[in-house]
Formats: structure tokens, C-alpha cells, sequence
């Protein structure tokens, strides 16, 4: 999702694009070997390379659409259901995770119940915008649009006049901003799913939530999420299946921090390269030797395990110091819907 | 030709709300004998939901409990198999699974094997059962229960082919996991109880019957997929993934005979050989004797 630098990835001021990757035809599902490469179903999208493949999908992390869509789309039911819930909410940034996740809520409730919330800052890219509102056409959802401008300004100060953070904030860091305004998305969508009356659905996926690309209490907050156990490769192939608009599948994933930055010239590596890196180390359990025996680069593969181990805290609630006889998460343990707990 | 007809119930029980899911059983179970099915085989835990952590101790009933019977009565002229959690005279709580016959608690099955990995946390929760036996019924042949991870434990079909069972019963609720395009039907999980389901069923050339539940505990999905087995290792019967319903086939149980004739792996079973070699194994492990497969430095 979402337009911010989250503090996980150490920016690497690279440039440019990201890697094409060795992709060659053929389908998604296609016979492992070759890096299989989706294929654009219907018209290109704009400034797509006629031929181009709409995205690389490394064979071992190919999943069977169908059981995908049955098995997340009963997920979501189930989860509002559990609640007492029929409506959801969730921020769409014209990125391809929000825009599966939309598809995917619509799909489970139809798009009547599901409430797309746009949240712009003054600097996001227009074109994301555009995006945005192109998924809320096709879905046939409700949307609305909050400019978070003024709640980050109002923080931070704006063209040397201070905010609620003082001097000091003025010069605050990219990271800082970023932060801020990940958090301020998640002020407005909580407010907006008590207004309609939603569960607010997360749209982080399972690589940037094991290399911590997020912000906590921002982005990664959410009463349920639906794609988290998915690679960005898997989240590429489910997106094309569902009907993502192509261009939204196409373009380079981007936090949306200043003009051209893409999440992977900011990384160092592909996401396909990192899906599968972490694939094999943490679904699979590979060794760093048995990793560098399979193809991958030492460098790689220590600064990966890093960013893992260092995001640890933001996977997990926070620790309750055990006092008591009976402590919420270690030996008082309930499932967090149960009889009683469904609101009234 | 002695059909029997088997109804699945492929159910998504509501998490510790044992009345509706008591209520569920009762009309599931009127549709079933409404559809002329013999057995009935609801899921594990199908009275209680999966994923109950300290709730277990809320919804456990003893062998006895009134709301057991009341369950029980509705099996007049026909078999069922229900889950729940089952409370001892000692306090110590089971998964079981009971054989409901004519009116009546036939048996009761304590779940054996416990998952504690991945996923799983099962023994935290509850106690395992000690005693495994297949039981006479009034389908006219043994019948032997087992509960999902029952079955990722060679011996407990072995064992309860031995012990006279002619249809193996397994109830679970196995959550989906390994989604992945390579796996038959889409998903990890499925593809390996179908390959275990259909070797039990040529193994031990019986009828294989599973049900496992669908539905969303938290996080986890069950998938369904409950299966009838011929002892050919034929399915007879493949109910869809995810999908909630009564799902039902039939079998003809002279086809027991005829395996059991034609590929006589039974007869020539050799339970002393087993108890032989078993007990030099546990007599190995125990440090009471070398163990000539030791790697060596590593301790027993």
C-alpha cells in the first residue's frame, strides 16, 4: 500500500527502475525452471512495452488462483461475521496491494459494503490518485477522499511556520514524515470505520511485513488482513487474476515519498529476487550455505536476515510485564472472538 | 450387495457456541437419514469449533452429558460419529469422538496424537487418549475412530484393521496451509491426506471415511475435501474444497470381503513380529540396550 517510507529498508539511493529479471512467456502455474512471467490478459496498460510480461513470478511461489480467491474471500466473511460486522473499510493508494484487497473484499461482501478511503498527502503523486479512483470505478464501492495534508503539517509545520511539534520538527527526516503520515492514514481510517460502521481491513503483504517495510501503528494496523501470507510475487499473480486494472499491476511499486522512488531502486533488489530469497529461508528453512548453494549472493542474504531479525517487534504485540495469575497473551489465552464478544 | 450409504457433514461450527452447533448436528443429521444414509460422519470438534484455547474447559461435556444423549436419541436405526471435547471423571480434557448408534453413546475415541508444532498447540490444551479399539457396530462390521492427526501415525489404521475394524473413520479439522500451484489441487495439505487416505485404505483394505471440517478459526481455514475410500483405495466419494454441505456416497461393504480375498495383507500381518521388534525398539531408545543404528557420540 500506502506512500510512505517506513524505516525498514535502509534507503540506498539507487536509480532507476527495477530489474526486468530473466523473465521469458509463458503463464502463471508454468513448469518450474524458468522464471515464469505473467501475461497481460486484456489491452496493455498505458506505457506498458508491447510484449512486456505483466509481471516475473518465480515458479516455486506460483499458487493456484482459484483455491487463493475461495480460501480469502471465505477468510474475510468470516472475519467480519466473528465481529458482528458486514461492512469494511480500507485505504487505497492506487498501489496494487490495496487495489487486491479491494477487489478481494468486494468479491467476499460485494462492493456496497466496503468503503475505500483515498488519503493523499500534498506531495503524493497524482497519478497514484488517478489509480486509485480508476479501482473505486470498476468496483462500483463507495470511496472517499481525505487529504491528510493538513494533519502531517499540523505536526511537522509547513514553509517555516512550526506545527504542533515545534522548530524542530521542521527539519524532521523523510523517515520521521513518512512515519507521521502512515499513522495519520490509520487516525482517519479507524475514524472513518466507526462513521461507516466497518471493519478496517490491512493491506500489507508478507514481504514487506518480514523485512518490516512498515510502519507500525500505521499501515500495519488493521482488524484482519487478508494478503499478509502472501509474497509480493503471489499478490502480482492473485491481482491479475481478480482483475486489477493492468496498469496498476504494471507500474513499479513506490512508497510514493518524492517523485520516480520505487520501493526496489530504494532496496537494492527485485521483489521476485526477495520473494524468493525469502521463500527459501524462512517457508523452507534453508541455511545461509544452503541459500548461497542455491544461487543467491552472501551480502544478500546476511543483509535480508538483518532487516527479518530487526523487524521482529513489529510482527508481535508488545510484551505485558507477567505480574498477575492470569495475563492477556501468555496463560490467558482466548480466541479474539468468542461468544459474548460479537458487538450487540 | 450391502450398500451402505455415507453421509459427510462438511460443517463450519461456530467457535464455542456448543447450542448451535448442538442444533446444526440435529438437522444435519434428520437430512441425512431423510437422504437413506447408514453413517453419518460429522467433523472433528464439530460440536465446539477448532481453535478454543482456554475456552475448552468452558465447552466440554462428560460421556454422559444430557445434551450427548439428546444427540444420541436422533440415531435411531443408523450410525453417527460426532467431536467434542470430553471431560474426565479426573478433569483432564479430551478431543473425542463418540459413535452414536441407535439412541445410544456406542463409544468413545480419545484423540491419540496431539499436535504441538507449527501451527498446532494442542497439547497445551488437552490430555491424549491411551487406548485405541475398534468396536462392533451395527453397520454389521467393525468400526474403528480416529482424529486428524490420528492418521499422520502409521499405526493407528494398521492397528485398527488388526483389531477387527472394517470401516476406518476419521473426523478433523485440518487447516489449509501450503497453497502453492505444484500441489495437486491447488494446496499442500490436500495433497497429502488424499495420498495417506487412499495407501490406508489399500493398506489395510478397508472402507476409509473422512470428514474434515470447512469454516475460519482466526486465522486458519479448513478446507474441507472430506472423502469416501473403497479398499481399493478408490475414491468413492470427494466432497469440494471450502465448501459447506451434506455430502453423500455409497459403498458396498461385501467389497471389503473381496479385497481382503483377492490382496489378503491382513491375514498375512505379522502383529508378534511387530510386538517383537517394537519392544527391542523401545528397550533401544530407553538405553536398555545398544542401539546398533546409533550415529556415533550422540547419546540415545
Amino acid at each position: 500500500m500506502s506512500a510512505d517510507e517506513r524505516g525498514g529498508a535502509p534507503p540506498v539511493g539507487g536509480v532507476g527502475g527495477p530489474a526486468a529479471g530473466s523473465s521469458i512467456g509463458a503463464g502463471p502455474g508454468a513448469a518450474a525452471g524458468a522464471v515464469a512471467a505473467g501475461t497481460a490478459g486484456a489491452g496493455a496498460g498505458p506505457g506498458a512495452a508491447a510484449g512486456e510480461p505483466l509481471f516475473v513470478l518465480p515458479p516455486e511461489l506460483a499458487i493456484d488462483t482459484d483455491v487463493a480467491r475461495q480460501v480469502i474471500t471465505a477468510f474475510i466473511r468470516g472475519q467480519l461475521r466473528q465481529a458482528g460486522f458486514e461492512r469494511a473499510v480500507l485505504g487505497l493508494s492506487g498501489g496494487i496491494d490495496s487495489a487486491l484487497v479491494a477487489f478481494l473484499v468486494a468479491e467476499a461482501i460485494g462492493p456496497g459494503r466496503l468503503l475505500a478511503v483515498l488519503m493523499p498527502y500534498r506531495t503524493s503523486s497524482p497519478a497514484s490518485r488517478a489509480d486509485a479512483e480508476e479501482v473505486v470505478r470498476r468496483l462500483g464501492c463507495g470511496s472517499r477522499l481525505v487529504d491528510i495534508s493538513p494533519i502531517v503539517d499540523g505536526y511537522f509545520g509547513r514553509d517555516g511556520e512550526p506545527g504542533a511539534g515545534g522548530e524542530e520538527a521542521l527539519d524532521a527526516s523523510p523517515l520521521r514524515r513518512g512515519n507521521l503520515a502512515a499513522r495519520a492514514r490509520m487516525l482517519v481510517l479507524y475514524d472513518q470505520s466507526v462513521v461507516f460502521g466497518g471493519l478496517v481491513v490491512g493491506t500489507g503483504n508478507k514481504t514487506e511485513g518480514l523485512i518490516g517495510y512498515t510502519t507500525i501503528f500505521g499501515d500495519a494496523a488493521c482488524a484482519f488482513n487478508p494478503i499478509g501470507d502472501l509474497y509480493k510475487s503471489q499478490v502480482r499473480q492473485l491481482a491479475a487474476a481478480v482483475g486489477v486494472p493492468e496498469a496498476v499491476i504494471r507500474k513499479a511499486p513506490s512508497a510514493d515519498l518524492w517523485p520516480g522512488q520505487t520501493d526496489e531502486a530504494e532496496a537494492g533488489f527485485t521483489y521476485h529476487e526477495l520473494d524468493r530469497l525469502l521463500y527459501w529461508m524462512v517457508d523452507r528453512r534453508r541455511s545461509d550455505d544452503e541459500l548461497v548453494a542455491k544461487g543467491f549472493d552472501r551480502a544478500t542474504i546476511e543483509r535480508v536476515q538483518r532487516m527479518v531479525a530487526g523487524s521482529e517487534f513489529k510482527r508481535q504485540v508488545p510484551p505485558i510485564a507477567k505480574l498477575g495469575p492470569r495475563t492477556a497473551g501468555i496463560d490467558y489465552l482466548s480466541p479474539r472472538r468468542r461468544p459474548g464478544s460479537t458487538r450487540p | 450387495m450391502q450398500p451402505l450409504r455415507i453421509a459427510l457433514a462438511q460443517l463450519a461450527p461456530r467457535l464455542g457456541v456448543l447450542d448451535e452447533n448442538l442444533e446444526r448436528h440435529r438437522a444435519l443429521l434428520a437430512e441425512a437419514r431423510a437422504a437413506g444414509a447408514g453413517l453419518v460422519v460429522f467433523p472433528e470438534l464439530g460440536l465446539t469449533g477448532y481453535l478454543l484455547q482456554d475456552l475448552a474447559a468452558e465447552v466440554a461435556m462428560r460421556a454422559d452429558d444430557p445434551r450427548l444423549a439428546g444427540l444420541a436419541a436422533g440415531t435411531d436405526g443408523l450410525s453417527a460419529v460426532v467431536s467434542f471435547v470430553e471431560e474426565s471423571a479426573d478433569h483432564r480434557l479430551f478431543i473425542a469422538a463418540a459413535l452414536l448408534e441407535d439412541g445410544r453413546v456406542r463409544h468413545v475415541h480419545r484423540k491419540l496424537y496431539l499436535p504441538t508444532y507449527g501451527l498446532f498447540d494442542e497439547r497445551r490444551f488437552f490430555a491424549p487418549g491411551e487406548a485405541l479399539r475398534a468396536v462392533p457396530s451395527r453397520l454389521g462390521v467393525g468400526v474403528g475412530l480416529a482424529v486428524c492427526e490420528d492418521f499422520w501415525h502409521l499405526a493407528v489404521p494398521a492397528l485398527l484393521a488388526l483389531d477387527g475394524a472394517q470401516v476406518l473413520v476419521n473426523v478433523s479439522s485440518s487447516p489449509g496451509r501450503d497453497l502453492a500451484a505444484v500441489h495437486e489441487v491447488g494446496l499442500g495439505t490436500a495433497a497429502s491426506w488424499r495420498t495417506l487416505l487412499r495407501a490406508y485404505a489399500q493398506l489395510t483394505t478397508s472402507v476409509v471415511v473422512f470428514c474434515n471440517r470447512v469454516g475460519v478459526d482466526e486465522s486458519i481455514s479448513f478446507w474441507g475435501g472430506s472423502e469416501v475410500i473403497a479398499p481399493s483405495g478408490e475414491a468413492v466419494l470427494t466432497a469440494p474444497l471450502y465448501e459447506e454441505g451434506l455430502f453423500v456416497g455409497e459403498v458396498d461393504l461385501a467389497d471389503v470381503r473381496r479385497e481382503r480375498i483377492s490382496l489378503p495383507l491382513l491375514r498375512d500381518e505379522r502383529p508378534e513380529l511387530l510386538v517383537r521388534e517394537l519392544d527391542r525398539i523401545v528397550a533401544e531408545r530407553a538405553g536398555l540396550a545398544p542401539d546398533a543404528t546409533a550415529e556415533p557420540g550422540a547419546w540415545p
